[in-house]
């Protein structure tokens, strides 16, 4: 793992998670013509031999992503099994009525794959930045919401969707993200894993997808003095985590999204909910629009996720 | 002279009357836009142009009927209860704690086929059932009732394109003419024509006819089977809001505005003679 690979523009020796993802997914349809693929023109890689080979089960609904999500609802209704694929921001918030009508509210297995999660598409703006979707997208009462943070885990969590059949929203981020996980230390049931695990440690991180390798960096550089635990599935709110959590002094929350109503706020419920008595920390975006040049980190660095002050707040 | 059509029209009278009580009963229901929509519904579910079955309201081979204006759905109901997808007593029980009928359509309603309320969604999903049905070679089409009010939505014009692009010549919409919207005449307010031309452009077959009379609504039903030419299809049935109860017949309104005791005595006598003639 290199030294600074927080700071890489793009990586080129690693895989995109799409990839991974949609030739997993290519796979599965290559034997099973009731799995479709949807897209209002967002491409990749994996994505070409798709097209080309499968073009009854690839459909391009223009750049109409109200329209992709019904259609999708109305191949679901047809007992299809439909992944509808877009840039994050345009496939939560701006069909988001959408999904609840013709897909939520009846319980469709129409699953959702939302590329460039945060502020992935640095330095694009607001438009392409999704800093608010955990927080949109918790509230349907049926989702299952997965942000993987590897390789590894993406390819897992994909496998899963495909055997399982209800409605998924999968978050993954746009960077190639080295590798974290194994057979050994991969337990999908959960919903959740302990990257760092030390029998004294008082205080405990939780994050998900690109900011758990920001985690570790953090943890590294306190010599492992705080748990690390990665909840790449946030819905259904991983029941064993209450039980994990419990004996923390004090709980961070480490996240790409705005400050109202993400994760940290979904365990900022559990907390109360359950009587426990726990501090809780939430390091987020500040909460504003970010016109701003300079990348991710820069970006972090300045509004909320800084290294260092992650650092200097746990010593 | 009796009608090639009188067992259609007596079913209009039929149907009026169970969905005006229906609604005065718990004052929740959408009269007018429900009245509009009568010969349309009537049309494609005793017509004999549609392929279902009584009793079967999941028959795999069906051809789907959607009403897209949702605050209508309720508008089927007795059709739905006249041919056996629901217990008849279930009309009685409609709005009502023990009943499974509400204002508008969802899936746990047998003879619904997809939830409808959030305007230009079911054309959208309608899309997908006329896409499975042309590649896996099931043959039914789908038609879909859409409201005027409906067309403001810019989902309706994604849909348009999309269905024309992949030639789904098995899907056909109706619209509901009407011309009111909740505040007024839709030319008024925002206007929509020249609609016909809309739609044509769009690469539909568009037809445009009176839809409150089966002499004009059957044929073209009959034709939307046999075109085959690549292209959806767009039926412009022309109404009247409110259609068979004289105080409300194209009256801005009452879109949901509930009779007192008077206007339902009317509107019973009303309802009691025939309004559509062929």
């Amino acid at each position: 793992m290199s030294k600074n690979y927080l700071d890489f523009k793009r990586s080129l020796d690693l895989p995109f998670m799409r990839d991974i993802v949609i030739d997993k997914i290519y796979k599965h349809s290559k034997k099973n013509k009731d799995i479709f693929f949807a897209t209002p023109d967002m491409g990749a890689p994996a994505l070409d031999e798709f097209r080309k080979k499968l073009p009854g089960q690839f459909i391009h609904c223009g750049i109409s992503e109200q329209q992709m999500i019904s259609f999708a609802g109305g191949l679901a209704l047809m007992r299809k099994k439909v992944f509808c694929y877009a840039m994050a921001p345009f496939i939560n918030s701006r069909c988001y009525e959408q999904i609840k009508c013709s897909i939520s509210a009846m319980d469709l297995n129409v699953n959702l794959i939302a590329v460039g999660i945060g502020i992935g598409y640095a330095d694009a703006g607001p438009t392409h930045y999704s800093t608010e979707d955990i927080c949109i997208m918790k509230v349907f009462p049926n989702i299952t919401i997965y942000t993987p943070s590897d390789d590894f885990s993406s390819s897992v969590i994909t496998d899963k969707i495909i055997k399982k059949n209800h409605f998924t929203y999968l978050r993954l981020d746009r960077d190639a993200l080295p590798n974290l996980y194994n057979k050994m230390n991969f337990n999908f049931e959960n919903g959740f894993n302990f990257l760092n695990k030390k029998k004294n440690n008082k205080v405990c991180i939780i994050t998900c997808g690109y900011l758990t390798h920001k985690a570790l960096q953090v943890c590294r550089l306190i010599n492992h003095k705080v748990d690390v635990i990665d909840l790449f599935r946030i819905k259904p709110f991983p029941k064993k985590l209450i039980s994990q959590i419990k004996k923390y002094k004090e709980v961070i929350t480490l996240e790409e999204q705005l400050a109202t109503g993400g994760f940290g706020a979904s365990i900022q419920e559990k907390i109360s909910d359950e009587k426990m008595n726990i501090k809780l920390k939430k390091f987020c975006l500040d909460d504003k629009y970010y016109f701003e040049n300079g990348g991710r980190e820069y970006l972090h660095n300045k509004y909320g996720l800084s290294l260092n002050k992650i650092i200097k707040y746990l010593r | 002279m009796k009608s090639k059509y009188s067992y259609l029209i007596k079913k209009s009278k039929w149907l009026r009357s169970e969905i005006f009580e229906m609604v005065v009963k718990v004052n929740q229901g959408h009269i007018a836009s429900s009245l509009s929509q009568a010969e349309i519904l009537i049309s494609l579910y005793y017509g004999g142009t549609l392929n279902i079955k009584k009793n079967q309201p999941n028959y795999e081979k069906r051809d789907r009927v959607i009403v897209s204006k949702g605050h209508s759905a309720m508008g089927a109901y007795p059709i739905f209860a006249d041919l056996g997808y629901i217990k008849k007593n279930e009309l009685e029980k409609y709005g009502t704690p023990k009943g499974k009928l509400r204002i508008y359509g969802d899936k746990s309603i047998p003879g619904v086929e997809t939830t409808s309320g959030s305007l230009a969604q079911a054309p959208g999903i309608a899309s997908g059932f006329a896409y499975c049905s042309k590649r896996d070679k099931q043959n039914f089409y789908t038609y879909v009732i859409l409201s005027d009010g409906e067309h403001y939505e810019g989902q309706l014009w994604e849909t348009a394109l999309f269905a024309s692009h992949y030639k789904l010549d098995n899907l056909v919409f109706i619209v509901d003419r009407n011309k009111q919207i909740i505040l007024g005449k839709n030319e008024e307010l925002l206007k929509l024509e020249p609609l016909d031309k809309k739609w044509k452009s769009f690469g539909w077959n568009v037809f445009n006819i009176n839809g409150h009379k089966y002499s004009e609504i059957i044929p073209v039903l009959k034709k939307t089977k046999k075109l085959k030419n690549g292209k959806p299809t767009l039926i412009i049935a022309n109404t009247v809001k409110g259609k068979g109860v004289s105080y409300m017949e194209d009256v801005t309104r009452w879109h949901n505005t509930m009779p007192n005791k008077s206007q339902i005595e009317i509107a019973r006598q009303d309802l009691k003679k025939n309004c559509i003639y062929e």
